[in-house]
């Protein structure tokens, strides 16, 4: 396959998801246990054989960096394919500076030299399952210029204060983008994935460019839609967008319902990652678990609940977790009761013996490292 | 061959008939262990993680999914440049008819060609079946502290056990001055692995004389352990106390697996500095349901559980469907117990399904029972 090559952007910078993103940026949030948020757009791709992957990263590079290595963990073409890593970071200047079109301006000789006709750019906040050969299919059938993909939702809540919208006529025509404000409660949201030819996105990066050193792809896009065909693709199965901390909590802490890990985890989709070769995880006598996703290498001897778990986390005895994001190797003492918490990974947490937040507030965040 | 000049040989050719259904398909190396692992990647990662950078595998028997396991080395971090895990069965040669191997020293023999070509200085000898993990290169250290020609791995067994085992008679200072292969009074029980470092130039000498003999049964132990005794040849005893299994029945794999659910597993495969290495599954977490009862497992990634599992080992995308109970078992992967069925003392193979309601084995049965078919539940 496939006519096109893939773009990967950095979230856009109208996103922070508190705490964790001090570390690293969204590509390299953990997700359901032993994945990163890269993992899915990149497996997304690789299965849709696109093997000609550009991966944009703002912010603290290394541990995307060391995560995606050569590609090779995604069983992209170790000959014919290739992972290509673009570093781009203005935000100290000013973070309204660190826009995909500044990013895309800085990598226009690599773009050129692409031979792929066509182009798929997708981000890594957003989770979803797609075929994008398929859609690239429907997008040439359609005979549109450019075609966004988007996803309908019905109670449109926090999470998606931020991101664009949608607005289509009857024939999914595109005729307006607008950033959703929280007024309406149904919506199409912009998934931020396009498809066209290479040769229009060129141009749309060079003409925003030229307009604004603070303009979006989305921007240029949302401003053509009077002149090109634009038309929206609706997206359904399992999508999850990762604008703020609450927004991540509660995506990752959803997938401890099977139903809904089902639409994610498909038998013909596989999702790669980089393996740590940790052994099996451990439930000592004693020890209780419901309810929760566990990956390797941990150790568990207290009670845990309603809670995803990275890899290599002990949980000491009596100890109780509830409603939890723990990433790998958090190390909770025993006799700890830890409720309503994303906790960083290697945080360790002996003397606090009491941390609860209120359930119905954003969650509370641990430090990486961090000692308590 | 950059790091220590030794080359790893694994004997891998055994069927390990006494492990029934099991090794129908499958050599006894590539049979599963402890949730996520073969037997195989024991040794294999052991050489990885010992500066080993050349392995050869000796395969014969249903060697087809074997060699295709081993020879993907990456998996082990063996594919380096200079570094590789080569298979290598029985093949035709131009200057004599096609013999399969005709025991342990024949397997290496009719690979002189292959060991010639890294030219080592020491050959490391092992079996692909046995559970342990072990640092090579502090063996090797021995080996060339002792100025030895072999080295013989060894290890303390009860001594009511000794006669099962071929047993190495020491003297004070670790030289190997008798061996004996199973003796019915044994006069010590050091229990040789199974595990050897040779000085290659001393081996290749008595291989090929060994090739020629009609007399030979081509064995390291029946043949060349008492050809280098015969030859005044340096032989010393490296002792190894810690965890090792030779799992050659249902029973004792059972209980290899369950080993690993004690409060303080003496294989330990946590340890963060010693790795085992395997093929790594695109599978999610393991989830435990909001009805699920979990007391002492150890389970791994793509699990599904929903009943009650208790002493239990899961492989990878074993399934407990709701009300159904697994105690005392091992489930190989992909083992699909389905609602209400109850599992006791039991070893699952691979892929099997237990229909719903199934009642299989029973808490006070001698032996553990191998599941290798379908059970069927109610309609």
């Amino acid at each position: 396959m496939a006519k096109a090559f893939g773009i990967i952007t950095a979230a856009s910078n109208r996103f922070r998801v508190e705490g964790l993103q001090d570390y690293r940026p969204a590509g390299s949030f953990s997700f359901a246990g032993r994945f990163r948020l890269i993992d899915f757009p990149v497996s997304n791709m690789s299965n849709s054989g696109i093997d000609r992957i550009l991966v944009y990263i703002s912010g603290n590079p290394r541990s995307l960096a060391e995560h995606l290595g050569t590609g090779r963990n995604y069983n992209i073409n170790s000959k014919r394919g290739k992972l290509q890593l673009l570093f781009h970071d203005e935000g100290n200047i000013n973070p309204i500076y660190n826009t995909d079109i500044a990013c895309f301006m800085e990598s226009l000789g690599i773009i050129d030299r692409i031979h792929q006709e066509y182009v798929v750019i997708a981000p890594c906040n957003m989770v979803y399952v797609m075929n994008y050969d398929e859609l690239l299919g429907r997008h040439i059938e359609s005979g549109a210029d450019i075609s966004l993909l988007y996803h309908r939702v019905d109670a449109v809540n926090d999470t998606y204060l931020g991101c664009n919208i949608l607005n289509l006529n009857r024939q999914r025509g595109v005729h307006s983008i607008a950033t959703n404000d929280g007024s309406a409660k149904e919506r199409n949201i912009f998934m931020d994935t396009y498809v066209m030819k290479k040769d229009l996105f060129v141009h749309l990066v060079k003409e925003a460019a030229s307009i604004s050193s603070v303009y979006h792809l989305s921007q240029i896009v949302a401003d053509k839609c009077e002149d090109l065909d634009i038309r929206g693709i609706h997206h359904k199965g399992y999508f999850a967008a990762i604008t703020n901390l609450k927004s991540y909590y509660e995506s990752c802490l959803a997938l401890t319902d099977g139903e809904q890990s089902k639409t994610l985890f498909l038998p013909d989709w596989p999702i790669y990652t980089s393996t740590s070769d940790s052994c099996p995880t451990q439930y000592f006598k004693g020890s209780s678990v419901r309810n929760s996703l566990i990956s390797n290498g941990c150790s568990i001897e207290g009670s845990v609940e309603h809670s995803v778990f990275g890899r290599g986390i002990n949980v000491g005895k009596g100890a109780v977790v509830k409603n939890c994001v723990v990433l790998s190797y958090a190390d909770i003492g025993p006799g700890v009761h830890v409720e309503n918490q994303v906790i960083d990974k290697w945080a360790k947490i002996r003397r606090a013996t009491e941390i609860i937040s209120d359930p119905d507030k954003a969650p509370g965040y641990i430090r990486r490292d961090d000692m308590l | 061959m950059s790091q220590s000049n030794m080359l790893a040989m694994i004997l891998a050719g055994g069927r390990g008939s006494r492990l029934k259904d099991l090794t129908n398909k499958v050599a006894k190396p590539a049979v599963y262990f402890g949730g996520k692992y073969r037997i195989i990647d024991f040794p294999l990662s052991n050489c990885a993680n010992s500066g080993i950078d050349v392995v050869g595998v000796l395969t014969q028997y249903e060697s087809v999914l074997l060699n295709s396991y081993v020879a993907a080395g990456r998996r082990w971090g063996l594919d380096s440049k200079d570094s590789g895990v080569f298979v290598l069965p029985p093949r035709e040669k131009a200057d004599e008819g096609f013999n399969v191997y005709r025991g342990t020293a024949d397997a290496i023999s009719q690979n002189i060609d292959f060991i010639d070509n890294y030219g080592p200085e020491y050959l490391l000898v092992l079996s692909g079946d046995h559970i342990y993990k072990m640092d090579y290169d502090k063996m090797l250290d021995y080996h060339k502290e002792m100025n030895a020609d072999l080295t013989v791995g060894v290890r303390p067994v009860p001594w009511k056990e000794a006669s099962r085992f071929g047993i190495m008679n020491t003297d004070g200072e670790g030289h190997i001055t008798e061996f004996q292969e199973k003796p019915k009074e044994p006069k010590s029980n050091l229990a040789s692995m199974g595990i050897y470092i040779f000085t290659w130039k001393a081996l290749r000498k008595v291989l090929v004389a060994d090739m020629k003999d009609p007399n030979s049964s081509h064995d390291f132990g029946n043949d060349v352990i008492p050809n280098f005794l015969n030859a005044g040849k340096t032989l010393v005893a490296y002792q190894f106390t810690d965890y090792w299994k030779d799992v050659g029945t249902i029973d004792s794999l059972w209980e290899a697996n369950m080993d690993l659910l004690g409060s303080k597993s003496e294989l330990n495969l946590n340890d963060q500095t010693w790795k085992i290495y395997t093929d790594d599954a695109s599978t999610l977490p393991q989830y435990i349901g909001p009805e699920a009862e979990v007391d002492c497992a150890y389970i791994t990634q793509g699990c599904r559980v929903d009943g009650l599992v208790r002493n239990s080992v899961l492989f990878t995308e074993s399934v407990i469907g709701k009300g159904a109970k697994v105690i005392d078992t091992v489930l190989m992967p992909g083992v699909v117990v389905e609602e209400g069925a109850t599992v006791t003392r039991a070893l699952v193979a691979e892929g099997v399904r237990i229909g719903k309601g199934a009642v299989v084995g029973s808490s006070d049965s001698e032996n553990i029972l191998l599941v290798a078919k379908r059970v069927k539940g109610e309609e």
